[in-house]
């Protein structure tokens, strides 16, 4: 029977956090070599094989089917895969990695509460300003989605933003941030605020199965699947 | 299978258009993306092929000829009226086709005499169409902008009302949502009392309030909107949540979004609507009128065209005029076309320049031709 790979976060709170699961479901994972290799292995398993990656890979990896499972945010699995529930299933939601995707504007924004009010200061942006309304954001796909697809808001530009976004505003990169959060906090500190209707995604780290045809003769992969979701 | 990708019948279109007065263009394939991002919406983006220079500018395999063709006529500032023909190749990321395919179409730009231009892109593309597909029973969709924004102001709702279902027009999704939200008030949430107080009886009191938090946020050196912009828009807001659109109406706008009918009808039947309901559609309904005359004078069989009143293009460039053709009973566009005033002095022309234009979806008529 063939090797299963699964990846999981290389460092951090996500990696300890992990192990800590696994470890409940009766899969200890034990690094090879020395605690810091980025391969590791379940005690007991020999058909088993840990990858330690970065979140964003681990996401990556999956869509290309490359792992079979994967510990990441479901945030980093809808923007980074194409028709995500096509090609991965989400085995379990973990607990830990809380954290959501929203859209904030400035707080002085009195006029702007929900979704409805951003689509009427976007149409009248450019009349007003000479250019669209800026949203920097480094999840683009999600913004997409929620801001055309559920919204019917199309007139905005994204101005793609892989660091402190939350600043943007301020230094007059963007008008307005779509980005993650957990407690709201870093967004107060710079003066912006979650519109009522502006939570893209509530995420947190997953279990997720790379949807590949061979799995399911496979029980190990059965197995895994339970003793993860039997945690919860 | 053919070696050569070009459709075979792409000499004989080269001649339909010269035999139209329109002249041959062509455009670079790789154009800056930020003009189609800016125009057609960041919805594009998935759907293009990007790419970026060595200086970080933002490039992109052209994903249709409309905008670079209008970006050419700036450029080379020939004047107007003048009509362009262009063929070649265009790249999107399609779920159905391929990724690269051919158009074709015809953009008239600074035409002055607007029914007579939209009455010839119409003709010119269903004879085209027509000559491609001998013997094919087409049929013709027709909607129009206008009609629809001067139904819409001449309700008597609150401009941002007024604004909102315009920018909505061809999204029928979206529309309906808003005629559901029209019919009950919208209270203004999120406001402190203290606030909703000046609003209501201090303007520049507020403006000051808003004026001072940036200040003191450190928001007010790079902020986009202006205190004064944001309590112009509080005002509007209390009285759209003040609004609700009576039952009747929402009623003639549902009514008006329904109606769908030979183009031969659709003058008499428009102004019959506005009269029942007591609608001043104006220059809308005669523009309207114009244009049906002067399809007739070109000999065009009106019975052929639909007219369907809830057919429009989100994009707020679009401005009058939109057509689709089709085989009767078949989907798939062949060619899709429309007026968009507004997207020359968008792209940086200096004066207006009014503009209607169409394309043809090669690879469809082609499949077309084959069966």
């Amino acid at each position: 029977m063939s090797t299963i790979t699964i990846a999981l976060p290389s460092k951090g709170r996500m990696k300890d956090d992990a192990s800590a699961i696994f470890e409940r479901a009766g899969l200890p994972i034990v690094a090879v070599g020395n605690d810091r290799s980025y391969r590791g292995r379940v005690e007991g398993h020999d058909d088993i094989e840990i990858a330690f990656l970065s979140a964003s890979e681990i996401a990556r990896e999956l869509g290309h089917g490359s792992v079979d499972f994967g510990v990441t945010g479901e945030d980093l699995v809808r923007e980074g895969l194409v028709d995500a529930d096509r090609r991965v299933e989400i085995v379990a939601r973990l607990g830990f990695g809380h954290a959501d995707v929203v859209v904030a504007v400035p707080e002085i924004w009195l006029d702007v509460e929900t979704m409805a009010d951003l689509g009427d200061v976007a149409a009248d942006f450019r009349s007003r300003h000479g250019r669209r309304l800026q949203i920097a954001t480094k999840y683009w796909r999600l913004t997409q989605q929620h801001f055309s697809g559920s919204h019917g808001i199309q007139l905005y530009r994204i101005v793609e933003s892989l660091g402190a976004t939350e600043g943007a505003p301020a230094a007059g990169q963007a008008d307005i941030i779509v980005d993650i959060t957990s407690t709201g906090s870093t967004l107060k500190a710079n003066h912006l605020k979650i519109l009522s209707d502006g939570v893209i995604l509530k995420s947190q780290a997953c279990l997720v199965r790379a949807r590949k045809a061979e799995h399911e003769a496979n029980p190990r992969v059965a197995e895994i699947v339970e003793a993860v979701r039997k945690v919860f | 299978m053919p070696l050569i990708n070009m459709p075979e019948f792409s000499d004989r279109l080269l001649d339909e258009f010269s035999g139209r007065g329109a002249v041959r263009i062509d455009t670079p394939v790789i154009q800056p993306a930020a003009p189609f991002l800016d125009m057609a919406g960041e919805d594009l983006r998935r759907r293009i092929f990007l790419t970026e220079s060595e200086r970080g500018e933002s490039l992109c395999l052209r994903p249709e000829f409309t905008i670079p063709v209008c970006l050419r006529h700036i450029e080379s500032a020939t004047g107007t009226p003048r009509r362009y023909g262009y063929l070649g190749e265009v790249f999107r990321q399609r779920r159905d086709g391929d990724n690269e395919f051919y158009q074709a179409g015809i953009e008239d730009l600074g035409e002055r005499d607007v029914a007579k231009a939209d009455a010839r892109a119409i003709n010119d593309a269903v004879q085209i169409i027509a000559a491609l597909l001998p013997g094919r029973a087409l049929s013709v969709t027709l909607g129009d902008q206008t009609v629809f924004e001067a139904v819409v102001r001449s309700l008597g709702l609150p401009l941002g009302w007024q604004k909102r279902l315009i920018q909505g027009f061809g999204n029928t999704a979206l529309l309906k949502q808003l005629l559901l939200t029209l019919a009950s008030p919208q209270p203004v949430s999120g406001l402190s009392p203290d606030l909703l107080a000046l609003l209501k009886q201090d303007e520049a009191a507020l403006i000051a309030h808003i004026d001072r938090t940036m200040q003191e946020t450190g928001y007010s050196t790079n902020a986009s909107r202006s205190p004064r912009e944001i309590a112009a828009r509080m005002k509007e807001k209390l009285a759209l949540a003040e609004t609700r659109l009576d039952g009747a109406a929402l009623l003639l706008l549902s009514e008006f979004l329904s109606l769908e009918l030979p183009l031969t009808e659709a003058a008499a039947a428009l102004a019959g609507f506005a009269d029942a309901a007591g609608l001043a559609l104006g220059p809308a309904l005669s523009d309207f009128e114009k244009r049906v005359e002067a399809l007739a004078e070109l000999g065009i069989d009106l019975s052929r065209i639909t007219y369907r009143a809830a057919f429009g293009r989100p994009l707020d460039y679009y401005t009058g005029l939109v057509f689709e053709v089709t085989q009767k009973g078949d989907d798939a566009v062949l060619v899709g076309g429309g007026r968009f005033d507004r997207l020359l002095t968008l792209l940086g022309a200096r004066e207006d320049i009014p503009a209607v234009g169409f394309s043809l979806w090669l690879d469809r008529i082609e499949k077309a031709r084959s069966r």
